[in-house]
Order: C-alpha cells, then structure tokens, then sequence
C-alpha cells in the first residue's frame, strides 16, 4: 500500500513542521544576567563577612574569618605537621564517606519508595493500608527513631545507613503512589485500543507518565538524605562530614564547623543540579507538555 | 478424543459469513443513578443500527446525543446498559476488533513517531524484525513518510493526528473507529486530512464508524450518515451517500448538485434533532 501521489506531494508541502526551536538560545542572555547577578550577590556577602571580621564586633571563636576557613580548608586538605587533614582523614574523605553513605542508605531508601509506590498506586487495598503508615514515618524526625536504630543495629554503618534509607523512603512512595494513580486515561485508553494488555498498559503507559514526578519525589528524598547525614554521624560519627563537624564543635573549632557547612552545602546543590539535569534527560517531554 | 454432541461446540455466529461487522441492538446506554438519590442521565437509545462491510458511515448530531457513547460502546470501552453490541459477532473489546483514532492524538511523548506506531505493531503481534519497515510503510501511507525519528513535540498537531492514524491502521484490523479526530485542527489542515482519509479509505475498504458534528464533513466523507437525535440520542435520519468515491476531486465533489442537496437535507435533520 502506498500513498497516492496527489497526497504526498500535498503533505510534503503543506505540513512542513512547525520550525523546532533551535535549543534555548534567546533565554542564554537572560542566563547569563542571571549567573551574574548571582556572582556579585556572592562577592557582596563575603565581603560582608570580610568587614564584620574587620570591625571586630564578634569574637573570632563565635565568627571565623573568610581566612581562618580558608586555613581550615587548607589544613584538612593535606597534611600538616604530621597530622593527616582532620582527625586522620582529609575533607574530601570525610565528604567522600558522607556522599558514599547517602547513596547507599537513600539509594535503598529510593528503591523501597518505588516499589512500595508503585503497589499503592494500582492496588487501592495497599494504599488504604499503607498510606497512614508512611504519613506517619515522614513526619517523624530522623534524630527521633536514630536511637532505636542504634538499639538495634549498634553504632557502625548499619543503623547510619537504615536512617537514610528510612528518612528517603517516604517522599518517594507518596510522589510515585500519587503519579501512578494519576495515569492519564486518554493515554491508558489509547494503550488497550492498540491491544495493550493490562501489564502492558503499567509499562508502556503508567510508569513513563509517572516518571517526571516520581523524580521530583527521587530529588527530595536525596534533600532530606543530606539534611539527615548529620543526625546520622552524631554517633561515632568520624570519618564523615557530619562527625567532623560534630567533633570540631567539641573544641569550638568554628571555622571548620563552616568549613563542613560549606562542603555539604555546596556537595549537595552540585548533587540537586546533577539529579535535574538526569530528569530533564530522561523525561525530556516534560518541557514540552 | 471423543466426539463432543453438537450442542457443545459453539455455534458460528450468523455475523461471521457475511453478516454485518458492526450490529448494534435496542442499544440504551445510562450515566449514574448508582448512588444513594442519585439521578441517571439516559445518554443514549434505544438505538439499533447494522453496518455492512466496507461501508464508511457517518455519525452526525448535536453535541450531547450520545454519539461518541455509541462509538465507545463499538469500540468496546463501555458496556451497554441495556441492549446488545457485537463487532464481528463479537463481544467488542478494545484491541480486538477495531483500530481506534480519538479527537486527540494521545500519542506517547516518551516515544518517538515511529516508536509509537511500533508499539502498536508489537501489541499486535508482528515479530520485531519486521517492526521498522511495516512503521515506514504505514507513515508513509499517512503521508509521513522519514519523520519516525521525531519527537511528537516536533511535529504539527495534524501530523501528530496522521501518526494516530497510522497507529489505527497497524494492527491491520477490519474496522476504523473514528470519534471526532479532525476537531481540534484548524480548518486548512482538517481539509486536508479529510481528502486523505477519503483516499486511504476508498483505497482500502476498510469499515469505518466516523463520529463528527460537522454535517459537511459528513456529506464529503460518509457512504452512509446516521443523524442521532438530542439526549437520549436516537436515529433521526439513516442516508446513503451515493457520491462517486474515486476519481472526483474534493472542490468538484463539493461543486455537484447532490453534494448540496445532501448537505441541506442533513443539515435540516441534525438542526431539527437539536430541538
């Protein structure tokens, strides 16, 4: 079978598609306005900071200089008078374990949230049974059910890790139940008019829609991951950057208590951007609905 | 194995040899009226309506006359309330009997053109091998052809309405339901996937059940237009469309003087069934 001439020669020139959008290039000079701001806005604050160490209304021990961090950075980067970075392990290290330990727990945590969404969003019954449970478990503060964990699994890498995965699990579940149940139905019903069979209609409708949100819930539980790490190092914490921040408190050592700040902060807005950057690639029609 | 009495075996359905594809009797559809003091809307019938093989027929009727209820009860999506349905002498389900095309494309974003008419070729059993070149033919055969590498965002929404029309057309089945699927499109592009429609289907035969308020539309692309009445929609007007199907160009079809008879004479119907 093939098309009449007279109607390929019409739609070769009348439907010419509407000229796609060569990337995003009008929005660059708005972008970079924007980056520029954003850069004066930081040169501004710590130049602030700068002047209220020059001013000397604070004591340095309750607010460290730009420098003394800068020092801080420093002395835990390498080693100094024989002392290996910070408690015997550099700040990249002690990050590096922190980072290793939310991507296990809350990776555990992401897959537990999927599976358990994605069974209360097609089977009503699990939803009515669970849904009060997990509520009930994101509204709890991870600190609260940490000294359980330590009852139970004692003080190394277990209860740290069944932390992250717990506090992780929530968001995602709810996000994944809500967009499961949420499938479209024009695209459900266009599935089973093509023969699809009820699995079929989950795999090639109902997850795929449900993507974009379910990553949305994926990128909060890595938030509240990272705000929990330090709950999660307040025991024998070290080597990790919750730990060290913890421990430098003991000594008053305020400016590596910024500098681990700084480090978590920063480690954790480059992850934020990384998951973003991952959602727009795997659901790329999300900007175009 | 022992032989069954004769009883036992069904029976071949009278539908299957000749009979008509789609056979819709005493057909009432109801909306609601399951709750406690809950009113039931009768959104349909009773309707009854055979459609012979190869036939294109139109549905034609003021908005709310059930028409696109009729088209879901073919289709299979919805269950009569009272009455009966069959599609090749079948209880219709969807999938099975009938490819489908909606007002909407509802195409998958997360696939390509291709991919979506693929999806449709695989749900419908062909083998995977064979998957692109049939994906090439059935674009090619809407009339576009090299796009099955785009993303539905990249292309108009007339195409993304061919691409639906393809995704009908693959499971190769004997009946197209078509509920409004030119609607939403301006009036340039519904002009030209009118004529399109018209060629494909005079070329292929295939048995068509096309729902539209348009009463042109009806008149340019129906063999037969069925006007349904105002809730509960009930025929008002069964008409054959006796206009040449081949051969005669869409401005000189629309120029014949039984083209504007028909047109009148429908038009009447649908504007008095609104009443």
């Amino acid at each position: 079978m093939t098309t009449p001439t007279s109607v390929r020669k019409r739609v070769a020139d009348a439907a010419a598609p509407a000229p796609v959008p060569a990337g995003r290039r009008p929005e660059r000079g708005a972008r970079r306005r924007r980056v520029g701001l954003r850069l004066v806005a930081l040169a501004a604050l710590l130049a602030l900071w700068q002047l209220v160490i020059v001013l000397q209304l604070w004591s340095p021990v309750l607010v460290p200089s730009p420098a003394a961090v800068w020092r801080a950075l420093l002395e835990t980067s390498g080693t100094h008078d024989g002392v290996r970075g910070y408690q015997g392990h550099t700040l990249i290290e002690h990050l590096g374990i922190s980072l290793r330990r939310i991507f296990i727990g809350a990776g555990a945590g992401v897959v537990a949230g999927l599976v358990v969404g994605v069974l209360m969003g097609t089977l009503p019954w699990v939803r009515v049974v669970l849904e009060p449970a997990v509520a009930f478990l994101r509204t709890l503060p991870p600190l609260a059910y940490f000294s359980l964990l330590i009852i139970w699994f004692g003080i190394d890498e277990a209860p740290k890790l069944w932390l992250l995965a717990i506090a992780a699990m929530p968001p995602v579940a709810v996000a994944t139940a809500s967009a499961v149940a949420s499938a479209p139905t024009a695209l459900v019903e266009a599935a089973r008019a093509i023969g699809a069979r009820r699995g079929q209609v989950v795999t090639s409708v109902v997850l795929p829609s449900a993507l974009p949100e379910i990553l949305v819930g994926v990128r909060l539980a890595f938030g509240i991951a990272y705000s929990s790490v330090v709950a999660a190092e307040t025991v024998n914490g070290l080597p990790g950057i919750g730990g060290l921040i913890r421990d430098a408190q003991r000594y008053n050592q305020s400016d590596t208590v910024v500098l681990g700040l700084f480090a978590i902060g920063i480690s954790g807005l480059l992850i934020d951007a990384g998951l973003r950057v991952l959602s727009d690639r795997l659901a790329p029609w999300r900007r175009h609905a | 194995m022992p032989s069954l009495p004769d009883t036992a075996k069904a029976p071949v359905p009278e539908q299957r040899k000749g009979g008509p594809v789609v056979s819709v009797r005493d057909v009432e559809h109801t909306y609601g009226g399951r709750g406690r003091g809950a009113e039931s809307v009768t959104a349909l019938g009773p309707v009854s309506l055979e459609i012979p093989a190869g036939e294109f027929l139109v549905l034609v009727g003021p908005s709310g006359c059930g028409k696109s209820t009729l088209l879901r009860l073919i289709a299979g999506f919805e269950r009569a309330s009272s009455g009966e349905v069959e599609v090749f002498g079948e209880r219709p389900e969807p999938g099975n009997q009938a490819g489908i095309v909606f007002q909407q494309p509802r195409l998958f974003p997360w696939r390509t053109v291709g991919d979506n008419v693929g999806l449709a070729l695989k749900y419908a059993g062909v083998p995977r091998p064979e998957r692109a070149e049939r994906t090439a033919e059935l674009l090619e055969r809407v009339g576009l052809a090299d796009t099955a590498g785009r993303r539905i965002w990249q292309i108009s929404g007339g195409q993304q309405q061919r691409v639906a029309i393809a995704r009908a057309l693959a499971g190769g089945k004997r009946l197209l339901l078509l509920d409004e699927p030119f609607a939403a499109l301006d009036a340039l592009t519904r002009e030209r996937l009118q004529e399109d429609l018209r060629t494909v289907s005079a070329e292929t035969g295939t048995t068509s059940v096309f729902v539209t308020h348009s009463v042109d539309e009806a008149v340019f692309l129906g063999t037969r237009t069925v006007v349904l009445s105002a809730r509960p929609g009930r025929v008002a007007l069964d008409i054959p469309i006796g206009l040449p199907r081949t051969g005669t160009g869409p401005d000189e079809l629309r120029g014949l003087p039984e083209y504007a008879a028909l047109r009148a004479e429908i038009g009447t119907a649908v504007r008095d069934a609104a009443r």
